[in-house]
């Protein structure tokens, strides 16, 4: 892994400012030159890889706020895919509730991938489709310095990246799927792509969602705004723990 | 900021030609360490490892920079070359030719009748020739730059976005006046009348890239939401950042300074105006008490009422009936042909003696823009210019 002095600071990179290839022939000069490799030492990586939860995730949210932010709420029954069933505490008045004891374990393992994938410096992708929570998503993922998408999703982003990025492209290391739907009805590609690609994957999943193709599922609504901030709230703030102890550790 | 990434990058455009050589270098300075006690930092073994640790996709991008590069440098050093031949065959100095003697020369050596400016030969700068790239969107781990990215499209959703977070801010500034009684002030309102939104290719060309037709509308749709909220005004530099003025000629054509007749009076003369055959010149004169002239009658030189409107319409609309004397010759054409010509005669001089304001006005009423058509010839074989003669197939 590779730090730059003099980088750009994080807000100067995501300003609206496009950059343009250059075609002035490049001055060498003394003070860009200096690179130092930054490796955060194997064994202080091995020690973080067997804690089971360095970046202490499990205290970032109780079973309670989950149930303030209506998490536990599910579609009707009717729409109920089979495979969420072992997710699934019952119904009320036609409608499936999440045991949350079950989501917490869940989202409690998700958020540890997703701090460990941000402590080694992976590139995170948001996903989700819908105008309504589309912002906010995307608000969450500039604060924590990781990538949104949340638009019309054009084909092979991720199975023929060369061709929709006009070059070799380092594609993310971790596709967090706030909803996996693109309608009510069908899934959204880049979940299959994802899988294609061999592109871990964390995905909420409400109860008339497919989890088969995901690595790491979450069980819970997924519609609900205050259920979306609640998730983007924890992933970021997962991900800003990772980020702050490679740092730490970067300096050691 | 181009320049700051540049820096960035210097040191990495050219690890591919010098390879060999920096392999070289590096191994001579590594002995050198071994005899030497290695008390310089060690820049160049970071330089071994940052090489080996370049990410996949800087490193084709390296290439195609390099690539770019070089291909504008062949094709600056084939510009100045073609600028001297140019200079040199139109028999000037080279160094001091500049870009509006090339496009003299240019217009000169190669007459072309071609009606669209953008068929007739050119020759600028290469910058302007080929169109602008984008640079390294990533830096050399291939973390990209813009939260964006993966979108394909980052420039254009970071506008779509940042108009999402106007309109969200306004919503809750609307929230707190409403909650002090307060009304938005109508004189602060937002106009955006004589601008219009950038049009699609102008926004393309804004945002370095390709934005669909749906794309564009839901760029359009965003933005009119943005400007119908009733504090829009507060994101006005954000707003006018994406609207151009609309095109006037009044602008485009610089007012005629009034000259001192031998009376004292201002006077504006405005030669040839036109309309169908008819072709006068125009002389107002200020200040007047409301005379007017036409080829030395009054303006009873027009029998019908409807010229006599056409001709007074100008003055009229911009409230100069009693402040200025016209006088007009014309000739040639029909009535209502004379009528228009000193009309729009009267308009093109008038401009000399009113606020900008007015003249604006007068444009959009379509006062200032001469009318060239004129009567089409009747052809052989057909009734009218147009029209065919009856006919029946049996």
């Amino acid at each position: 892994m590779l730090k730059i002095k003099n980088i750009l600071t994080l807000t100067e990179k995501c300003a609206p400012t496009i950059r343009l290839l250059s075609s002035a022939v490049p001055q060498p000069s003394e003070s860009t030159t200096q690179i130092e490799t930054a490796q955060i030492p194997s064994d202080l990586q091995q020690e973080v890889l067997k804690h089971p939860d360095y970046f202490q995730v499990h205290n970032l949210f109780t079973v309670k706020d989950l149930f303030d932010a209506r998490i536990h709420y599910g579609h009707k029954e009717g729409s109920l895919d089979p495979k969420m069933l072992p997710y699934i505490y019952g119904s009320r008045l036609g409608h499936t509730i999440f045991d949350l004891d079950k989501t917490a374990e869940y989202l409690r393992r998700a958020l540890n991938v997703a701090a460990h994938i941000a402590y080694r410096d992976g590139v995170i992708l948001f996903l989700l489709r819908g105008a309504q929570n589309s912002h906010l998503v995307e608000r969450y993922a500039k604060e924590c310095g990781e990538f949104a998408h949340t638009r019309f999703w054009r084909g092979g982003i991720f199975t023929n990246s060369e061709k929709q990025f006009g070059a070799v492209t380092r594609l993310p290391d971790l596709c967090i799927f706030v909803n996996t739907l693109n309608t009510v009805l069908t899934q959204h590609t880049a979940v299959r792509d994802a899988a294609k690609m061999g592109i871990a994957t964390i995905g909420i999943v409400d109860s008339n969602c497919n989890p088969n193709l995901l690595t790491y599922l979450v069980p819970g609504n997924d519609d609900s705004p205050v259920a979306v901030e609640m998730y983007c709230k924890l992933f970021k703030e997962a991900i800003l723990r990772g980020k702050a102890k490679r740092k730490e550790h970067l300096e050691i | 900021m181009i320049r700051k990434i540049n820096l960035l990058l210097e040191p990495l455009k050219y690890l591919k030609i010098q390879q060999n050589f920096e392999a070289r270098l590096i191994s001579t300075t590594v002995n050198l360490f071994n005899e030497s006690t290695a008390e310089r930092p060690a820049t160049s073994v970071a330089n071994i490892k940052s090489k080996n640790t370049l990410n996949k996709a800087m490193k084709s991008y390296l290439e195609r920079a390099q690539q770019h590069d070089e291909f504008m440098k062949t094709e600056k050093h084939q510009f100045e070359i073609g600028k001297r031949h140019l200079a040199n065959m139109m028999g000037e100095n080279p160094e001091t030719f500049t870009q509006d003697d090339i496009d003299n020369a240019i217009e000169y050596l190669f007459p072309s009748g071609l009606y669209d400016k953008r068929a007739r030969p050119l020759m600028k700068p290469p910058e302007e020739v080929f169109p602008q790239r984008k640079a390294a969107e990533f830096d050399e781990t291939g973390r990209p730059y813009h939260f964006l990215f993966y979108t394909g499209r980052p420039n254009l959703y970071q506008v779509l976005h940042d108009t999402v977070e106007k309109i969200n801010e306004l919503n809750n500034f609307e929230d707190t006046m409403i909650r002090k009684n307060l009304q938005p002030d109508p004189n602060l309102a937002l106009e955006l009348s004589g601008s219009q939104w950038l049009d699609k290719n102008t926004l393309e060309q804004k945002l370095v890239e390709p934005v669909s037709d749906g794309e564009y509308s839901n760029f359009l749709k965003a933005m009119d939401r943005l400007c119908s909220l009733p504090y829009s005004h507060k994101a006005k530099d954000f707003i006018m950042e994406y609207r151009k003025p609309l095109m006037s000629n009044s602008e485009a054509f610089d007012v005629i300074k009034p000259q001192i007749g031998p009376d004292g009076r201002q006077f504006v003369t405005t030669y040839e105006c036109r309309r169908k055959r008819a072709i006068g010149n125009v002389t107002i004169r200020f200040p007047g008490t409301g005379k007017i002239s036409i080829n030395g009658q009054d303006i009873n030189y027009f029998k019908g009422i409807q010229q006599r409107e056409q001709l007074l319409f100008p003055l009229i609309f911009t409230n100069m009936q009693r402040k200025v004397d016209i006088e007009a010759e014309v000739q040639d054409g029909g009535e209502s042909g004379q009528a228009g010509a000193i009309r729009y005669g009267i308009a093109w001089g008038l401009r000399s003696f009113i606020d900008q304001e007015y003249i604006e006005n007068m444009r959009l009423a379509g006062l200032l823009t001469p009318d060239f058509r004129i009567r089409e010839r009747k052809k052989p074989g057909q009734k009218g210019a147009r029209k065919k003669f009856t006919w029946k197939k049996r």
